[in-house]
């Protein structure tokens, strides 16, 4: 009985190389900057960005993983999903931190917290992309709340600490919900290993009603993660207050994190399941598209805009996830990458405009904008374009691919559904559109000209286009990337 | 197996008769002629202030109270982790070593950055005057702190 | 009746009094005291089914650390503060009132649909708390969850930054007020 409390779990690291090479970046960031007050903030973000791309290298590394399935005692699964969640996770946070680097230093706010407490952040989301055990993904969705929660408050502006304080509490509210799933789900199968869980779904020894509790429980907890109707209360006032930079990491690495986590729970624990979680999953993205998209329309305010068209795009990924299985996943992992290529580069738009702080970011500060910059006018018209679902962008690719995933599985009402909410979305990029290229500028403030922060806007309208026209290159990927091995 | 408790269960229950009963027989036989000072509540000697209404406390003290929390959470951890220390052997030392090194850095950090400094001037408590006489300088001073 | 059950019928009715308590008072200070009460029996409760070790944080943390941050924050705020009980969104408190019933009511449908099909060990005690609780705690915590557990220090960095970046910053921004009103 004793000996066998002696044996323990074998140890490979390998697995969680990135996380390890994040968080040990972050201390060093985090120490360095409290050691030495007057570090300069460009050395911060250098260190933060070797961070970013040791961990991405080690990730790459994981693609070709030989070993077991999961490892660390079946904490942490090995499959190539979580490779390309974490490339994709990782790609955003350095946009985050150059965007944060820039718009703080103009702001006069900086302070040397942003760096370690973006690349916790970070951490936190790539572990939840590939933790195989409920109570790893809670804490990883906990670290990179409670990062998220302190970053948008990290602004001395009344907003960003009302943003802040709505974040967090009604944040903590769903952490409350999710641990109770994960409860349920442990007592309806004894285990919170996700595999665990559904070979005794599968074999009919779990209790059916407390894992379908648990199901809905935990479908709370994500859903507000990811921003779904009618879990979205929060966003609105949380985007808008958040500092631009750190609205553009969170909307985009947010989301990414918690679907695929989302995914690789529904798919995995769940998928003996699956006949009742998806009319679930159905009816949520039904009134997730049609509720962003209609109460986008009356946002006076790009940040709010930008904020209801991402709890429209969330419904779009749900759309994706109707659609069980390796077509679901792959169109699902595509319109998040498209997503997040997109509303970084929005948001970056939107700093740039605003020039310093959060001067500018009404409607009506749009108007002209092709007369005052071209440049800028010409790249958000681009993440519109995309954000609309239009040719040739990844946002149209990205579309089609969720649609064809949900049809083929014979959900053609809700798209039918997806389709109509596109249109009046359409609308309201195209308002956008029109305020500025027809409209006389109301004032004649300038953009930012700085010219390091429009190269980096620029990289993902690159990228938008690139994989508008030629998809094929990371569909590939993707599609092997689809298959969650557990 | 709730009767290995029951020792605790009997010292609660007599601290509880003694507070109770000490109080109730002084209550029986003391004279009662109340002054304003034997009202005050005690504060070591020193006389009691309020904070004038709408004033508040210094935020350093919930940077305190919260850094008290990360490391009575860390205490927690280290509880079964001794209990079942033998059995864990070689590798449950190494797991609470890096563990509390991580949570060093926590603590590291808020040094550094000054967390625990108190040079600021604390909030002078208008040693002598009643609350209500607070002087117009130690309501900023108070502020500030 | 046995001994668990004697102490479960003492102290729940102060449980649930404490609880009631706590929600209708005005005054924070003594709402927190009640809370502290409310803890306690939670603790009691703890003990009552096999699990000390949860008896041991509940009273350490909850009932000691907890408490003291419940304190700190209804000093900082000021004792004398009364808060605004009008609403401001209309129909808000009916129709939570409402929906946390439905939601009650769906929870005690399923945990009682759940109970038949249940086919958890009925003497819980001696199947899993082998050896004592705390004891088979640790061979869970740091065997099979080693990794969580080390995972919860980097969510403690993070929180000793939240509470550093929000807390100092706001010290900061006090200072200038104090100093712009001496001006």
């Amino acid at each position: 009985m004793l000996a066998q409390f002696l044996i323990h779990p074998p140890i490979q690291l390998g697995p969680i190389g990135p996380e390890l090479v994040l968080t040990g970046t972050a201390i060093v960031v985090l120490l360095g900057a409290a050691f030495n007050p007057r570090i300069g903030h460009s050395t911060l973000l250098l260190v933060s960005l070797l961070g970013l791309a040791g961990a991405a290298l080690v990730s790459i590394g994981l693609w070709d993983w030989g070993g077991e399935l999961t490892v660390l005692a079946g904490m942490v699964a090995t499959d190539r999903f979580a490779v390309v969640a974490r490339l994709i996770l990782l790609g955003i946070a350095a946009m985050g931190l150059v965007y944060g680097y820039h718009y703080f230093r103009r702001s006069g706010e900086a302070r040397a917290e942003f760096y370690p407490l973006v690349l916790f952040a970070t951490a936190g989301m790539t572990l939840i992309a590939a933790a195989a055990d409920l109570i790893l993904v809670f804490l990883a969705l906990e670290i990179l709340s409670l990062s998220l929660y302190v970053l948008t408050g990290i602004s001395a502006r009344l907003s960003s600490v009302e943003g802040s304080m709505k974040y967090f509490l009604l944040g903590a509210f769903s952490s409350a919900f999710f641990l109770y799933g994960v409860a349920m789900a442990y007592g309806a199968t004894g285990s919170t290993r996700l595999s665990a869980i559904a070979h005794a779904l599968a074999g009919q020894t779990g209790s059916l009603g407390l894992a379908l509790a648990a199901v809905a429980f935990l479908g709370i907890g994500f859903g507000f993660k990811v921003a779904a109707v009618p879990f979205h209360m929060w966003t609105p006032d949380v985007y808008q207050g958040a500092p631009t930079p750190v609205t553009a990491f969170m909307a985009a690495g947010t989301k990414v994190a918690a679907f695929a986590a989302l995914i690789r729970v529904l798919e995995t624990s769940f998928q003996p399941l699956t006949l009742d979680w998806t009319p679930l999953v159905w009816t949520i993205a039904a009134v997730t598209v049609v509720a962003g998209s209609l109460i986008a329309i009356a946002q006076t305010d790009i940040k709010r805009m930008l904020a209801y068209s991402s709890i429209a795009h969330a419904g779009f990924v749900l759309i994706a996830l109707t659609a069980a299985g390796q077509d679901g996943i792959s169109a699902a992992l595509f319109y998040l990458l498209a997503y997040a290529l997109m509303v970084l580069g929005a948001f970056g738009v939107v700093m740039l405009v605003s020039a310093r702080g959060e001067g500018r970011t009404s409607l009506a500060s749009y108007a002209g904008l092709y007369r005052r910059s071209r440049l800028l006018a010409g790249l958000l018209t681009l993440f519109l374009l995309s954000l609309a679902g239009i040719p040739p962008t990844a946002g149209f690719i990205a579309k089609v691919n969720v649609f064809r995933a949900a049809v083929a599985a014979g959900h053609w009402p809700l798209v039918l559904v997806g389709v109509l909410a596109s249109v009046v979305a359409a609308f309201f990029y195209i308002r956008v559109m029109v305020l500025m290229y027809m409209q006389e500028p109301q004032d004649d403030a300038e953009p930012d000209r700085s010219p390091w922060p429009r190269v980096a806007v620029a990289v993902p309208a690159v990228l938008t286009l690139l994989f508008g026209v030629f998809p094929g290159i990371v569909l590939g990927v993707l599609d092997k990337a689809a298959i969650l091995r557990w | 197996m709730l009767s290995e408790y029951l020792p605790i269960a009997v010292l609660a229950t007599l601290a509880v008769l003694f507070g109770v009963a000490s109080l109730g027989v002084s209550a029986l036989l003391r004279p009662n002629r109340p002054t304003r000072a034997k009202l005050a509540p005690y504060e070591c000697g020193i006389e009691p202030a309020r904070l004038p209404a709408g004033e508040r406390f210094p935020v350093k003290f919930y940077v305190v109270a919260m850094l008290f929390i990360i490391f009575d959470i860390e205490t927690i951890f280290l509880f079964p982790w001794a209990v079942g220390f033998r059995q864990l052997g070689l590798f449950g030392l190494a797991e609470m070593a890096v563990f509390i090194a991580l949570v060093f850095v926590a603590y590291v950090y808020v040094w550094k950055s000054g967390g625990l400094d108190w040079r600021e001037p604390a909030p002078r408590r208008a040693a002598a005057a009643p609350p209500t006489a607070l002087e117009p300088e130690a309501r900023e001073v108070v502020r500030a702190g | 009746m046995a001994p668990d059950q004697i102490v479960f019928w003492v102290f729940a009715p102060v449980s649930v009094g404490s609880a009631v308590a706590m929600l209708f008072q005005r005054n924070a200070i003594h709402a927190a005291l009640f809370l502290i009460v409310n803890f306690f029996t939670l603790a009691v409760f703890y003990l009552v089914l096999g699990a000390p070790f949860l008896f041991a944080v509940q009273i350490i943390v909850y009932a000691g650390a907890i408490m003291v941050l419940f304190l700190f924050v209804i000093m900082l705020l000021g004792v004398d503060r009364e808060e605004s009980l009008v609403e401001r969104l209309r129909g808000q408190r009916p129709l939570a009132i409402v929906l946390g019933l439905g939601l009650a009511a769906e929870i005690f449908v399923t945990a009682r649909a759940s109970l038949g099909l249940a086919r958890g060990p009925a003497n819980f005690d001696e199947t899993v708390n082998v050896g004592g609780n705390a004891q088979a705690l640790s061979h869970v915590l740091f065997r099979d969850y080693f990794l969580p557990f080390e995972v919860t220090s980097i969510l403690l960095i993070v929180a000793a930054i939240a509470a550093m970046v929000l807390a100092q910053r706001r010290e900061r921004t006090t200072v200038e007020a104090a100093g712009e009103a001496e001006v």
